[in-house]
């Protein structure tokens, strides 16, 4: 009895402090290297050739470069989560039940997501290849021609190619997340649904689909941040072309600041891409906090 | 009967199609150069050789990036570790005045959510003053910090779902705070500081754009860099890349199946718990 009591006053000497002790190290790190990183930033995109003002900031609205790599950020980002929520809630859909076999689909399915994206690039450079890649050559052995089809070096068909090697690798992703939130449903609104003589059409419109609200806009939130910063496959596939074809707003600021060497501009536009990026995740949470709040 | 059957054609289409681009990249790293451009492209029959393997790690130095890659990754993955544990027990057993454990939560999470390319100009810049370019210590530091959110959120995860009784019983016994939290507590999330270290060290072995702008030299490159070089050069060496590019996933691939139980937590940071 003395012992417990010695050691909880003990404690409450020390108690108020420990959770700080713990918590500050963490803080101190995230502080130098992810906030202060955010300010010097600033003090960069605020210097320009003439001293500080907005300069790089005004010179954005007439940079169609930046608004060009701005509206192919969106159409890559909006294309890939189209394909990938519907292939991978089709997929979750069809899975959903006992197959034999599941194990191992899951498993062989982790491979295209787990891969680095520079290998992800590269293997896709190797399938895509116009002379000797597998995709043409199929192609060919089917009796298809391939002349015109040079994929990543081809203006027209190049912004389509790096969308279906972002969809390979993340539809995957998708599938488990979806498969998981259907699998946390309970059986009771299945029962009802089919006692009610609902439909299998009215069952997903008004069983399933709500029910599977928070999962979908979780794995929608995620993606959206993905897709909009991407950077590592395209740099591997096109670096951004042929031209511009390609360039999303991640490689036109790497390109600004490592090849033009022009930090502040670069720190600008930067700042544009955390806001959009900032403003569609907080959109996102709303909806979802007010989803569960219902629930 | 019919829908059973639509089921497992969807399913090996989907199958082939997850697995076949990489099973390419894996004959083309064992196939020698002539058979590269060999029309109808050869699937199956070809006379494997590992030449593309000794060139890519004997001749020239993807060896070097190989190990840098492991060290930065481990060193990282451990840094991170300890920070963010300590940091995630803290969040998930004290409330602080104010809110301020919630809403450091938030602000962890939300330090994460900046896209990379945001912070590597700056931090470019620091590293570049610091004189720290081109060392595996600025990848280290960097990919600590980048993995510290995510190790704070996972573990408080774990941590939450540790029934507090069990501490207070050791608090009772005479333990302190930190002595039930090493002998009470992490034995009991352990497989979950498992799969969150090896998250971290997927993170890091995969990460490319950080490791692209502050490491430029062949004693300081990763594997990733190293790989990314040798695409965008005029000449491209398929077999070698290949080869590299089949060593890089090997690792990653005995990982991920380590942990799959842990996986869809571990990718949506803890969000759904799959």
């Amino acid at each position: 009895m003395p012992k417990s009591r010695r050691l909880s006053n003990a404690g409450s000497r020390r108690g108020p402090l420990l959770p700080y002790l713990l918590l500050a190290p963490a803080v101190a790190v995230l502080l130098a290297l992810s906030i202060y990183p955010l300010i010097y930033s600033i003090s960069v995109s605020l210097q320009t050739a003439a001293g500080w003002g907005l300069g790089n900031f005004t010179r954005l609205l007439s940079d169609n470069f930046f608004l060009t790599a701005m509206a192919h950020t969106f159409v890559y980002a909006i294309a890939a989560l189209t394909c990938e929520f519907l292939l991978g809630l089709g997929l979750a859909l069809l899975l959903n039940s006992q197959i034999r076999g599941r194990g191992l689909f899951r498993a062989s399915l982790l491979v295209p997501m787990m891969l680095p994206p520079v290998v992800a690039g590269v293997v896709w450079r190797l399938l895509l290849n116009p002379n000797f890649g597998a995709v043409n050559g199929t192609l060919k052995q089917i009796g298809i021609d391939t002349e015109s089809l040079t994929w990543t070096a081809s203006p027209r068909l190049a912004m389509l190619s790096v969308i279906a090697v972002d969809v390979w690798q993340w539809t995957p992703f998708v599938f488990l997340v979806l498969l998981a939130g259907l699998q946390a449903i309970p059986q009771e609104p299945y029962e009802a649904a089919l006692i009610d003589g609902s439909s299998r059409w009215q069952t997903f419109r008004h069983v399933t689909l709500p029910l599977l609200k928070p999962a979908i806009l979780i794995v929608l939130l995620l993606r959206t941040m993905d897709l909009l910063r991407v950077f590592d496959q395209i740099f591997i596939l096109t670096e951004g072309g042929p031209g511009f074809a390609t360039e999303t707003i991640s490689l036109y600021i790497y390109r600004t600041a490592f090849r033009f060497f022009d930090f502040g501009y670069a720190a600008a536009m930067s700042f544009v891409l955390l806001i959009v990026t900032n403003v569609i995740s907080v959109f996102y949470i709303r909806v979802l906090k007010h989803e569960t709040q219902i629930q | 009967m019919k829908h059973r059957f639509s089921k497992y054609v969807a399913l090996s289409v989907a199958l082939a199609a997850a697995l076949a681009p990489v099973y390419w990249m894996f004959t083309i790293s064992l196939k020698s150069e002539i058979d590269h451009f060999a029309s109808p492209p050869p699937w199956f029959n070809f006379t494997p050789t590992l030449e593309h393997y000794y060139e890519a790690f004997v001749t020239r130095s993807f060896g070097q990036y190989l190990i840098t890659s492991a060290v930065v990754a481990v060193i990282s993955t451990l840094c991170a570790l300890v920070l963010g544990t300590f940091a995630a027990y803290s969040l998930a057993r004290f409330r602080l005045p104010y809110n301020l454990d919630s809403r450091l939560s938030m602000w962890i999470l939300s330090t994460r959510m900046f896209p990379a390319i945001v912070t590597a100009v700056p931090l470019f810049l620091m590293m570049r003053d610091l004189r720290l370019l081109n060392t595996k210590a600025a990848l280290i530091i960097v990919y600590t910090a980048f993995n510290l959110p995510f190790v704070v959120w996972m573990m408080r995860g774990f941590f939450d779902e540790v029934p507090r009784d069990l501490e207070e019983a050791a608090l009772v016994d005479g333990d302190s705070r930190m002595g039930a939290l090493f002998r009470v507590v992490l034995p009991l999330v352990a497989p979950g500081l498992a799969a969150t270290a090896v998250f971290c060290l997927i993170v890091s072995w995969n990460e490319f754009l950080f490791a692209l702008v502050l490491t430029q030299t062949d004693a300081s490159m990763t594997l990733p860099v190293g790989i990314a070089g040798r695409v965008t050069q005029y000449e491209i060496k398929w077999g070698v890349m290949s080869a590299a590019g089949a060593v890089a996933i090997v690792p990653i691939l005995v990982f991920a199946m380590a942990m799959q139980k842990y996986l869809v937590r571990g990718l949506s940071m803890g969000a759904v718990k799959g």
